[in-house]
């Protein structure tokens, strides 16, 4: 391996090694004697270092250039290193160490606290890394195989609860019955088209369309329809839009929260760079991309869906993880509106999504983070009900988690803001008028239940004689929440050059 | 796609030969039920215990080990055949394949996985 391909191959190298790494010193190190337990929260801090390491090894990356490192082209098409893998290597790394900051909070409070939970996180962002830059549709199931796998022993950590193993259970089945419908999608496309890479589907398809009277390509179209109607399916039930979207709410809610931060920022993003990669890369031609004959109004379709279902059913949550839970399916709904955008320009479709997804990390990351501060063990902040004084009480709890759900609203100045406000010039650039309004109309919805929360907070008391809620202590979960807040709050003062950015990697 | 017409026959006769013979002998077959006959079959002796019997994660564990070391066989063959061909290159290739597998061997080996009597 050149010094060249070591460079370009940094981020991942890193966070394969460092998780391999910390994974033996997890293994090696001596257990307490007292409790069957290994100390792992100083390996919390190991792996999100080794994750932040990742993360800046692709800024570095970033700014040193893809184009100026060509031994890395030879990779292509299984790993495909251009600025847009990068900008996602970056969210990505980032909402892992995020939620493993949260585990070396949460772990121990409620007593999981065993070492596996970080060697999977790991190697789950290296998966989700994978999947990002898969261009050949082999590399990116076993990339989508590599990321999910740890996801599902995440989701069941904690092994005492049955609702935890429930939600383990029914998302392993789901997910191996979605990732079977994807393999048979990709087995029919190959048959039709005689590629697996995406570059070659979209010519072959290029020249479907340029003889379409023949017999013999209408035969073959019929099929290469189904497969990709199959693969349609297998990836809208990764990024939970409506009609496949049934597991999410149980699974996330299941999980250890930051399990579930975990799902829902950085699976969800590998998720999008996924639908993006498979949609621009190998379908993008004119026919595909028809509002007649292609999946523009299936994807709409999805997205209407998703967004005002997820908004109403979220809106009747009694439990604030399951509020949280339902409000990550319907900014996948936003984001497949972006996505969507992409018929019409892909740079700014594209744009929209990833610097979306961008701001829609450190909120989430930073909402189930505040949503873990606000519980200590026993005293779990569940409901709606357990929230109440915690303004007055611990105003510092109280501002953060705020700020994280005024960011998700999209309230100026936050990033949440700016994501949305992108997405929507997006759409209207596209004239996706109805989809527009749509959004607009589920945003206004979702004010309701992310307000919900502030008007517990802040304006009631606890009902006499009710648990209430005592945050936890821990240094790793403020670090998180520090993070994730500065984020931001940076981002909503100076949204230019990380919209630069997305535009840039969009592009690629 | 009438390449696959005979293959479509075959399936359609296949399962309406089986189809027949199960409603045929259900129909016309006599009935004549026991309690010894309605008795699950189990190698002629009287059948003991319940169906779902807990297995010790012991066996998952080895299986595991096994399928591990067995897949990278697969891999380590085809290197082994063409090792003077491939040379440095190819042993430069396997040989962070084989210090992640040893990583993974040692983490199994450190958490016990290869422990029998425990």
């Amino acid at each position: 391996m050149s010094f060249e391909l070591m460079l370009a191959l940094s981020p991942v190298l890193i966070v394969v090694l460092g998780g391999a790494a910390l994974m033996l010193v997890e293994a090696m190190s001596t257990k307490k004697p007292d409790v069957d337990e290994s100390a792992s929260s100083e390996i919390a801090l190991g792996t999100a270092m080794t994750l932040l390491a990742g993360a800046v090894a692709a800024l570095g990356v970033w700014f040193y250039g893809p184009e100026n490192l060509p031994s890395a082209a030879a990779l292509a098409p299984y790993f495909v290193l251009d600025r847009f893998t990068l900008f996602f290597t970056f969210v990505l790394c980032f909402g892992g160490a995020l939620a493993a900051l949260l585990a070396g909070g949460y772990l121990p409070e409620h007593r999981l606290d065993r070492g596996e939970f970080y060697p999977l996180l790991t190697f789950s962002v290296v998966g989700a890394i994978a999947l990002a830059a898969a261009a050949d549709l082999l590399s990116l199931f076993v990339a989508l195989e590599t990321m999910s796998l740890g996801v599902y022993c995440l989701t069941g950590f904690r092994r005492g609860s049955t609702r935890s193993t429930e939600a383990a259970v029914k998302y392993f089945l789901l997910g191996s019955f979605a990732a079977a419908l994807t393999v048979y999608g990709v087995a029919l496309i190959y048959g039709a088209t005689g590629h697996t890479d995406l570059a070659g589907i979209k010519s072959v398809i290029r020249a479907f369309s340029a003889n379409a009277g023949d017999p013999a390509v209408s035969s073959r179209l019929a099929v290469l329809i189904v497969g990709m109607v199959l693969v349609i399916a297998g990836l809208g039930f990764k990024i939970s839009a409506v009609p496949f979207h049934m597991w999410t709410p149980d699974a996330y809610e299941g999980a250890p929260t930051p399990a579930t931060s975990f799902m829902a920022v950085s699976v969800k993003a590998a998720a999008f760079a996924m639908l993006l990669r498979v949609l621009i890369g190998g379908f993008s031609d004119p026919a595909s991309m028809s509002w007649s004959a292609g999946w523009p109004p299936v994807l709409a379709a999805f997205a209407v869906l998703t967004m005002t279902v997820a908004n109403v059913v979220a809106g009747r949550q009694e439990s604030v993880k399951r509020m949280l839970a339902y409000s990550s399916i319907a900014h996948a709904g936003y984001l497949l509106v972006g996505v969507v955008a992409t018929v019409r320009s892909s740079a700014d479709g594209q744009g929209s999504v990833l610097f979306y997804l961008l701001t829609y990390t450190f909120s989430t990351a930073g909402a189930f983070g505040a949503l873990v501060l606000c519980g200590s063990r026993g005293k779990e902040a569940v409901t709606f009900e357990d929230l109440a004084g915690i303004g007055k009480r611990h105003p510092a709890a109280a501002a953060v988690f705020s700020l994280f759900l005024l960011s998700l609203a999209g309230v100026p100045p936050t990033a949440g803001f700016f994501g949305k406000l992108y997405v929507v010039k997006a759409a209207l650039g596209s004239e996706l008028y109805v989809l527009t309004i749509v959004l607009l109309l589920n945003s206004v919805i979702a004010a309701y239940y992310y307000l919900r929360v502030l008007v517990y907070m802040y304006m009631k008391e606890p009902m006499a004689g009710a648990p209430i809620a005592v945050p936890m202590k821990s240094g790793y979960v403020a670090a998180a929440l520090v993070l994730a807040a500065m984020a931001i709050i940076g981002i909503g003062l100076l949204p230019g050059s990380s919209l630069e950015m997305a535009i840039k990697a969009a592009l690629s | 796609m009438a390449a696959y017409v005979p293959l479509l026959i075959l399936f359609l006769v296949g399962a309406i030969i089986v189809g027949a013979m199960f409603t045929l002998t259900s129909i016309l077959g006599p009935k004549n039920p026991t309690e010894e006959k309605m008795m699950p079959f189990e190698c002629g002796s009287d059948s003991t215990g319940t169906k779902h019997v807990k297995l010790s994660v012991k066996f998952y564990m080895t299986a595991i080990l096994f399928v591990v070391l067995d897949v990278e066989v697969v891999l380590l063959y085809p290197w082994v055949v063409t090792f003077r061909e491939t040379g440095w290159h190819g042993l430069m290739l396997m040989a962070p394949f084989m210090a992640l597998l040893v990583v993974g061997l040692l983490y199994e080996w450190k958490k016990g996985a290869m422990e029998w009597e425990r």
